[in-house]
């Protein structure tokens, strides 16, 4: 048991990052408080929690975001520390401040970290003064007359995009020069139509590109490592489904430099606590994207093949401590798989689904580990994000760890809400993503993952035998009868 | 008799018939069998289909069938053929607008007797941050809004009903 400046911690989240949380809260002797909206009074991480605070909002997500609720539950549940989890208010520097300022430790980065990095054009403008790798780029705004100009100078390919883009919305890829001044003119339009906003963006272009990001981990004296990659390739619409460390797309030398890199990134603002470094990478060159100032949702593959809990050090690190390992101390071992279970169906163009959770079975196992937020008897509704459970896996190879993975996702029972899981344990299986050939566009370019092409007909058998109707009507014809087989009533 | 189950919005027409070793499963054209299921209680059965056994997890929700066989879970709606005959004569002159997912009500931009044309916005749904604007199929009179602002509905649930204005 460890001795720190706080006894009680306040989770301002919910869902299975809170009981992940509290999981490591009870692991260290510290007692847990949850705030919850109404909506989720019934769920797993309330009835978890030591003490669980009420909070109210004109919708639940109001609730959630509502700073003033948030640090008045703090004090009623005698919490020292508050930890954002992710999403929600983890990356507001604002709350950050607001919860030191009310004489909390927030666990997270300093208030000033978010605000450098939490902005984009802010942080690769940092990252770039700083001489690590961004993508070569043209702001429109920084001088309008001159941007086809600058643009033209990054070279094919290259993206226009709306500055107040988001999503892919208004995106042009430009493959030859000659089109730049098209491509311009159709972003422009859409760039108004879509945001009212018609400022645009150019940067280089990476074709089949693959999103690595860095784990690093700071403390309050200067302390900086990192703890390895993560690749987060497949997604769909922008979200990731499957992600996993290491990543197959590096060689050892690589991987040293890209991890060196996030680390001496996190170096230079002085980062204390967890935080990703994310980069793009395409034919051998990487570059900055972005800093995310909170715990990823897929820390997990991380802790599997390192043996740390980043939610412990998260805490050790508001507390004031210094870190207790060296960056040679940080050896991973095996190879760690995480699959997002999402209650949405893959083959309706993702479209979320709802239900009540009647049955929920998880299977187990050596290097199985499930964080669910989830418990039998739950409604499933749209109100938040439509992740369920995480999946992750560790083996000693790749091959070992998307096979494990498959193995979970296909024993693992759910009845009474549609979940991705068939089309997650297809792409564990699929011969593309075993060749380690993914990339952001992986999906697109293997729609045949996204069908089951399965036999209906044992569905449909017990369907029928466990229908009391059908059978009734079977049984209600003689056999003699029924052996000539053109009976009709 | 025929009887029909629902699976992503697909209608499966079947029968069983009796056969020494349970029943002959009559699948259109097709004949699988014989299949037999036993119930080991607690939600779980073993399902014999050609002389192979398969474990099968269920739950039955009303005529709502949970299934988890060989790695895979599907949800099947068993049809009620009477209840089925009583929809196709719902009402005729009357449209129903159905919610394509599950999600909640932005905006109404309807109310009750105003008439609209063919592509009027009728309400405004968001499910996981999409928007998605539901409109008139074609002139009719708003006969009813099922749902206020800020409340939320399942997949399939009628938002909207309109009645072919008779002139």
């Amino acid at each position: 048991m460890v001795t720190l400046p706080f006894d009680t911690v306040l989770i301002a989240n919910r869902g299975e990052i809170a009981v992940r949380i509290i999981k490591t809260l009870r692991r260290l002797g510290l007692r847990s408080a949850i705030l919850y909206h109404d909506i989720d009074v019934r769920t797993l991480a309330v009835s978890m929690a030591d003490t669980a605070v009420a909070i109210r909002g004109h919708t639940p997500l109001a609730a959630y975001l509502d700073i003033e609720q948030i640090i008045a539950a703090a004090r009623t549940a005698n919490a020292g520390a508050i930890h954002p989890g992710y999403g929600f208010l983890s990356e507001n520097a604002e709350f950050a401040r607001a919860v030191t300022q009310a004489g909390f430790a927030f666990i997270g980065p300093a208030p000033e970290t978010i605000e450098l990095m939490g902005d984009k054009i802010r942080a690769r403008n940092f990252v770039r003064r700083h001489g690590f790798p961004v993508a070569p780029s043209a702001i429109e705004e920084d001088e309008p007359e001159t941007f086809l100009r600058r643009a033209r100078a990054i070279g094919a390919p290259l993206l226009v995009k709306p500055s107040a883009g988001g999503g892919g919305k208004g995106m042009q890829i430009v493959r030859e020069l000659g089109c730049l001044q098209g491509a311009i003119a159709q972003a422009r339009s859409e760039a108004q139509r879509y945001f009212g906003d018609d400022r645009l963006y150019a940067e280089r272009y990476v074709e089949r590109p693959r999103h690595i990001e860095v784990q690093v981990l700071g403390d309050s004296f200067g302390n900086v490592v990192h703890l390895f990659e993560r690749e987060c390739s497949v997604q769909r619409r922008f979200q990731k489904i499957i992600e996993e460390t290491p990543s197959p797309a590096l060689d050892e030398r690589l991987r040293q430099q890209i991890c060196e890199t996030a680390a001496a990134i996190a170096r230079a603002v002085n980062y204390r606590s967890a935080g990703t470094v994310e980069f793009i990478l395409g034919q051998g060159e990487f570059y900055f994207l972005e800093m995310n100032t909170r715990l990823q949702v897929e820390h997990p593959v991380t802790e599997m093949t390192t043996g740390l809990d980043l939610v412990a050090e998260q805490i050790y690190a508001a507390a004031g401590r210094a870190l207790r390992f060296s960056q040679a101390d940080i050896i991973p071992k095996g190879h760690a798989i995480e699959a997002r279970l999402y209650a949405e169906a893959p083959e309706r163009g993702y479209a979320p689904t709802t239900g009540k959770i009647h049955v929920l079975e998880y299977p187990g196992g050596d290097g199985v580990r499930i964080d669910s937020g989830i418990s039998r008897g739950q409604q499933i509704t749209t109100t938040f994000d439509p992740m369920l459970a995480k999946i992750i896996v560790h083996s000693t190879t790749r091959m070992e760890a998307a096979s494990k993975a498959e193995r979970v996702l296909r024993e693992l029972v759910l009845l009474g809400c549609e979940t991705n899981a068939d089309f997650l344990a297809r792409i564990l299986a699929d011969e593309t993503f075993l060749s380690r050939d993914i990339h952001a566009g992986y999906l697109e370019e293997n729609p045949h993952v996204l069908s089951g092409g399965s036999d209906l007909s044992p569905f449909l058998a017990a369907a029928a035998l466990l229908t009391k109707p059908v059978r009734d009507s079977a049984n209600a014809v003689p056999e003699l009868h029924a052996s000539l087989g053109g009976w009709r009533n | 008799m025929k009887h029909s189950f629902e699976v992503d919005g697909i209608d499966y027409e079947l029968w069983l018939s009796p056969c020494p070793q349970g029943y002959l499963l009559r699948l259109g054209d097709e004949v699988v069998g014989p299949v037999a299921f036993s119930d080991c209680g607690s939600g779980s059965g073993l399902l014999s289909i050609a002389n192979e056994r398969r474990q099968v997890r269920f739950f039955i929700d009303g005529d709502t069938i949970h299934l988890h066989i060989g790695g895979r879970t599907r949800i099947l709606r068993y049809r009620d053929p009477l209840r089925a005959l009583a929809c196709a004569n719902d009402e005729p002159g009357h449209l129903m607008a159905l919610a394509p997912m599950p999600g909640v009500v932005i905006a109404t931009r309807v109310s009750p007797g105003q008439s609209v044309s063919a592509g009027t916005e009728l309400i405004i749904i968001e499910s996981m941050k999409l928007q998605t604007v539901i409109r008139s199929p074609k002139d009719a009179q708003v006969a009813l809004i099922h749902f206020k602002e800020g409340e939320s509905f399942e997949r399939d649930a009628v938002l909207v009903t309109l009645s072919e204005e008779v002139r």
